[in-house]
């Protein structure tokens, strides 16, 4: 899914990540062909060669809680800008990710900064993302390797649970993802972060299934580190429209710093 | 027989010999005073140092801030306990303290945001006389920073250049503001010189949306001979839950340091001592043994042994007495000259630190009261202890031996 | 010769007062080989601490990385230029190493720190003090492989342990960010705070990938010399040797230039006490001999009536505070020897005097007071004390061959 979700990284968790043939893995081999076939089916309902999403962010931490809306784009699996919208304090605040680099652009100041590898783990615009886990989305399918630990029934849904392990050598510090989708239709309803000692580090959920871009996705995506289990970040996507035509320009320095 | 008199006559009769025992005595006083002074000087300077580029004496946290130094860990009602402590005669000055990133051009580097009150911080510590260009911050001057050293290389910046600082405010929103670098400082430790950012406080919660509380308060003593634990404890029952720590506890591998290099100031003293020593040993044999016919032709026209043994510790009294004076006056004028004056070292040392707290490179004397009385009390004791035996060998030397004594 | 003979008969006709100013000089000998000895000592270890943490005796860089280091900045050829150095008389090794920043994240958290990217084909303890301070585990193997040794501090902060996942995240040569694994094969702790919360070891091939460095490209040679007073003469021979005016050679001076500062304050401040006591003893052997001259103001009276030259009058004084100075010297060298040897096999622990629990012992200071002597230390020492008899001789020698004769033959 190149698509909206993307750039939210963790979001994106879903589709693009998985697909990609390199997901090989686990039992026996009959198995591991299976979930990367499913997988790529998984990521075909959510691929986009392009995007333009309108999305409404909620962050409650211990200190503060924080609305925003914003508005994205994409085109492929690198390029992603956002704009902040509202409030009117940071409105015209953009983050262009292209490739492994990602540049703020600040309108108070008018500055563009392109951020450096010791902010990359801080925080993105206040939520429990960091800037590395936006870029680090992307890589997820070489990063990972992927097996359907679970398929059957449970709480009376069909279900398939995906295991993603990361690989020996991927610059991943989790100890496993596993990513839960609705049997038949793919939508995804939750993706757990496990540490190395195989403990919940973070839980992402997605709920309210609704038409977007032409299809039923689940519209609200909920974030809770497991170390503070109050706190939690919403994504709200309010619409959503996939491959459209987008210009290489949009994402581009200049273009960041058009209001 | 009048004693003294004798003494005296003695004394000035042979007045080159006394001219000579007592100078040496004396130049060995002022040795010891200007060395007591010296070292006095530099146990001082490297415990002032320790504490004033940052530290302070005392500094008092939210509990749980050392270990995680967080945007949220905060000292409430920093105006209240301010003024306690300044009532109780204390200097103190509250700190706010976050990161962010400073850009300058295309470059960009991780600081350390510090927000103070430079007024209350100049009370406290001695940082803003560590310029290496520049001047710095002023309370009138709101976009005005100054900069560490290697962060200013890092950065490419000099006086008067633009930096942008971005960061996450406590509201959760972004926070980023144009400053202007008033000053860059010299070396003051690898923390400040590699990241410190230093600000006014109102800009610093303008910039972070920090109403107020502050997360560090670092506290000096007025007076920095009172006892430091007891300091401490006075300030801890000011900031009652809080963490008040000393510097010592704060900076415990520095404490170190300088109590292993106070221990060897010590050592050195003694040593000096024992050089004392040695030389006023010599000089009193000298000046009793030459005279040896002398007391052998007393002791011939029946002087007793006894009023031969007050004569010679008389005479010492005298010399020692006005050797004494000499070199309290003497090491109190050189060790005082030192004091005001300085051994500038900045020449060969640039940049020193140890343990990342930067050193003085000049070197001051400190005159104490035991700088000078120690010095002088040793030289009286000693030149007593050594004059005990050529005394008693005078008093008893038979006086035909004495006529042949070597 | 004849003067000679006088002057040693002289000396000893007061037994006592030649012994106990002899025994002074000696005293001032044994003071003056213990402060400099113990300065030559703890500047040599600190240096060398300094020069093993990274950056060795001369660094081999790129113009401009003493300045303001970054990635972007780096040698081409490193390993050809370690080759050509390691035949250099007085140099004792050197490595191929890649400096830099980055932020090194586990699941628990996220902090910046150094990585020090080496070969570990190359290194051993002996010139890595971080090696040397191996707690747990081991190096990691040569080669492509994700180990890394990472400090103990640092190890607590990121919650991690042998075996576990390290994420570093740093700019590339291009200044494009990028992040790698490696998994932690040791720990050290060296009890220096900044190097065990901050300093990684990484391979040097897994950090020439993740950077995109060429094959032989690092950020710096770290030259290790035998002697490291031999330093800065080493760096004229090493810059030769490279000859490339976009290399920059720099001796420990000038990479490390807060170990310098220390050194250089605390040397001074040994040279001041060293001076005091010089002058103590000055005193005391100008009082010796003054004493001596002024007492035998008739006898040089009746030695001029006699038709001595005030010269050799002069030089008989002068020749007695020679005499004295070797006497004094080879007294010195008595008392001083065993003294010497405590120091250099057992010396003074201070530690009892600070407190038990003293950690930091590592790399800064060393709670041991001990001690150890250059050859030009010795002969300085040697040099200064006979100055100094000599120079105390100057002026009773001048009253010697002043005393009027007459005037002295009438106190007769």
């Amino acid at each position: 899914m190149r698509s909206a979700l993307h750039r939210f990284g963790v979001l994106c968790a879903l589709g693009s990540c998985l697909c990609g043939g390199a997901a090989v893995a686990q039992p026996e081999d009959g198995q591991a062909e299976r979930a990367t076939q499913i997988l790529r089916e998984v990521d075909d309902l959510w691929r986009g060669s392009s995007s333009h999403a309108r999305v409404a962010m909620q962050v409650k931490t211990e200190h503060y809680t924080r609305n925003m809306k914003m508005e994205a784009w994409s085109k492929g699996k690198e390029e992603t800008l956002v704009r902040i919208v509202a409030p009117l304090k940071e409105k015209g605040t953009a983050t262009l990710k292209s490739g492994n680099n990602i540049f703020t652009y600040l309108p108070r100041t008018d500055r563009t900064i392109r951020l450096t590898s010791g902010m990359m783990l801080g925080s993105w615009m206040g939520s429990h993302f960091t800037n590395d886990d936006l870029v680090k989305e992307s890589r997820r399918e070489e990063d990972y390797d992927a097996y359907i630990s679970f398929e059957g029934e449970r709480d009376g849904r069909q279900l398939l649970e995906f295991t993603l392990l990361p690989k020996a050598d991927a610059a991943v510090v989790w100890g496993k993802l596993t990513l839960t989708v609705l049997a038949g239709s793919y939508i995804p309803l939750e993706e757990i972060y496990y540490d190395e000692d195989m403990q919940v580090a973070r839980t992402i959920t997605f709920s309210d299934v609704k038409p977007l871009g032409g299809r039923e996705r689940p519209a609200v995506l909920h974030v809770v580190p497991a170390d503070k289990p109050d706190e939690y970040t919403e994504l709200v996507y309010e619409s959503l429209q996939l491959d459209i035509q987008l210009s290489d320009a949009m994402f581009s320095l200049s273009s960041l710093r058009r209001r | 027989m009048n004693l003294l008199s004798l003494a005296l006559r003695n004394v000035m009769r042979n007045w080159h010999r006394t001219l000579v025992t007592t100078l040496a005595m004396a130049f060995a006083g002022i040795i010891m005073i200007l060395f007591a002074a010296l070292m006095e000087g530099l146990m001082q300077a490297s415990e002032r140092n320790a504490v004033a580029m940052n530290l302070g004496d005392i500094q008092i946290h939210a509990p749980g801030y050392r270990d995680d130094p967080d945007l949220y860990t905060r000292i409430e009602q920093p105006a209240a306990l301010l003024e306690s402590l300044r009532a109780a005669g204390f200097r103190a000055s509250a700190r706010l303290y976050g990161f962010g990133l400073a850009a300058s051009g295309s470059t960009s580097a991780g600081v350390q945001l510090r927000g103070i009150d430079p007024r209350a911080e100049a009370g406290v510590t001695q940082v803003h006389r560590h310029l290496l260009q520049g001047r710095w911050l002023d309370s009138g001057d709101r976009d005005g920073v100054v900069v560490g050293r290697k962060l200013a290389r890092t950065l490419g910046v000099v006086t008067g250049d633009e930096v942008v600082i971005v960061s996450q405010a406590s509201d959760g929103s972004i926070a980023d503001a144009l400053f202007r670098v008033r000053g860059v400082l010299k070396s003051v430790g690898e923390g400040v010189d590699r990241a410190g950012f230093y600000l006014l406080d109102t800009a610093f919660r303008d910039l972070m949306v920090l109403p107020q509380g502050a997360h560090e308060i670092a506290v000096l003593r007025a007076d920095r001979d009172t006892d430091l634990d007891a300091a401490t404890a006075e300030v801890a029952a000011l900031a009652t839950g809080y963490e008040t720590l000393d510097w010592r506890a704060l900076q415990p591998v520095i404490a170190r340091i300088l109590e292993l290099a106070d221990a060897q100031l010590v050592f050195m003293l003694l040593v000096v001592y024992v050089a004392v020593g040695m030389v006023v040993l010599n000089a009193m044999l000298m000046s009793v043994f030459e005279r040896i016919h002398e007391f052998g032709v007393m002791k011939a026209i029946g002087v007793t042994p006894w009023q031969i043994t007050a004569l010679v510790f008389m005479e010492t009294l005298v010399q020692v007495s006005v050797a004494c004076l000499l070199a309290l006056g003497l090491g109190w004028w050189s060790a005082r000259y030192f004091q005001l004056n300085g051994i500038d070292l900045s020449g060969i040392a640039s940049a020193a630190s140890i343990g990342g707290v930067a050193l003085d490179p000049v070197w001051y004397a400190r005159i104490t009261p035991d700088a000078l009385l120690l010095p002088v009390g040793f030289l009286l004791l000693i030149a007593l202890l050594a004059v005990i035996y050529p005394a008693v060998k005078a008093a008893v030397i038979r006086p035909v031996a004495a006529l042949h004594y070597r | 010769m004849k003067v000679n003979k006088l002057a040693w008969r002289n000396l000893w006709r007061r037994k006592r007062r030649t012994l106990i100013t002899a025994f002074s000089i000696a005293f001032g000998v044994l003071l003056a080989v213990t402060f400099t000895g113990t300065g030559d000592y703890a500047y040599t270890n600190m240096i060398d601490a300094s020069a093993n943490m990274g950056l060795g005796h001369v660094t081999v860089e790129p113009r401009g990385y003493n300045e303001t280091p970054s990635l972007d900045k780096r040698l081409q050829h490193a390993d050809d230029t370690r080759a050509r150095l390691l035949h250099l008389p007085g140099v004792s090794n050197a490595y191929v190493r890649i400096l830099g920043q980055a932020m090194f994240a586990s699941a628990a958290k996220n902090v910046g720190g150094v990585f020090l990217g080496i070969d570990p084909a190359a290194e051993s303890g002996t010139h890595n003090l971080l090696l040397r301070s191996l707690v747990e585990g081991e190096l990691f193997p040569a080669g492509r492989g994700h180990g890394a040794v990472v400090g103990s501090k640092l190890a607590e902060k990121l919650n991690l342990s042998l075996g576990r996942k390290l994420v570093y995240t740093t700019s590339d040569a291009n200044g494009d960010i990028v992040s790698e694994i490696a998994r932690v094969s040791g720990i050290f702790r060296t009890g220096a705070d900044e190097a065990d919360g901050s300093m990684v070891l990484l391979p040097i091939d897994a950090v020439r990938d993740t950077l995109n460095y060429a094959p032989h490209e690092a950020s710096l040679v770290a030259v290790i010399v035998d002697d490291q007073r031999r330093a800065e003469t080493l760096t004229q021979a090493i810059a030769a040797q490279v000859g490339n005016p976009q290399r920059e050679v720099l001796p420990w001076q000038r990479t490390q230039p807060e170990i310098a500062g220390v050194v250089a304050m605390d040397r001074s401040g040994n040279y001041i006490s060293q001076l005091l006591v010089g002058l103590l003893v000055a005193a005391g052997i100008l009082n010796t001999l003054l004493m001596s001259v002024l007492e035998r103001t008739r006898e040089f009276g009746v030695m001029m009536a006699l038709g001595m030259a005030p010269r050799t009058l002069f030089r008989l004084v002068i020749t007695e505070s020679l005499w004295l100075a070797v006497l004094g010297l080879l007294l010195g060298v008595i008392i001083t020897v065993p003294w010497f040897l405590y120091l250099v096999y057992v010396g003074i622990d201070f530690s009892a005097a600070i407190g038990q629990d003293y950690s930091a012992g590592g790399v800064l200071v060393d709670p041991v007071l001990r001690i150890r002597l250059y050859r030009e230390s010795a002969l300085a020492i040697l040099a200064g004390v006979f100055t100094l008899t000599l120079l105390s001789g100057l002026y009773p020698a001048w009253r010697a061959a002043r005393v009027p004769p007459v005037q002295s033959l009438k106190a007769l």
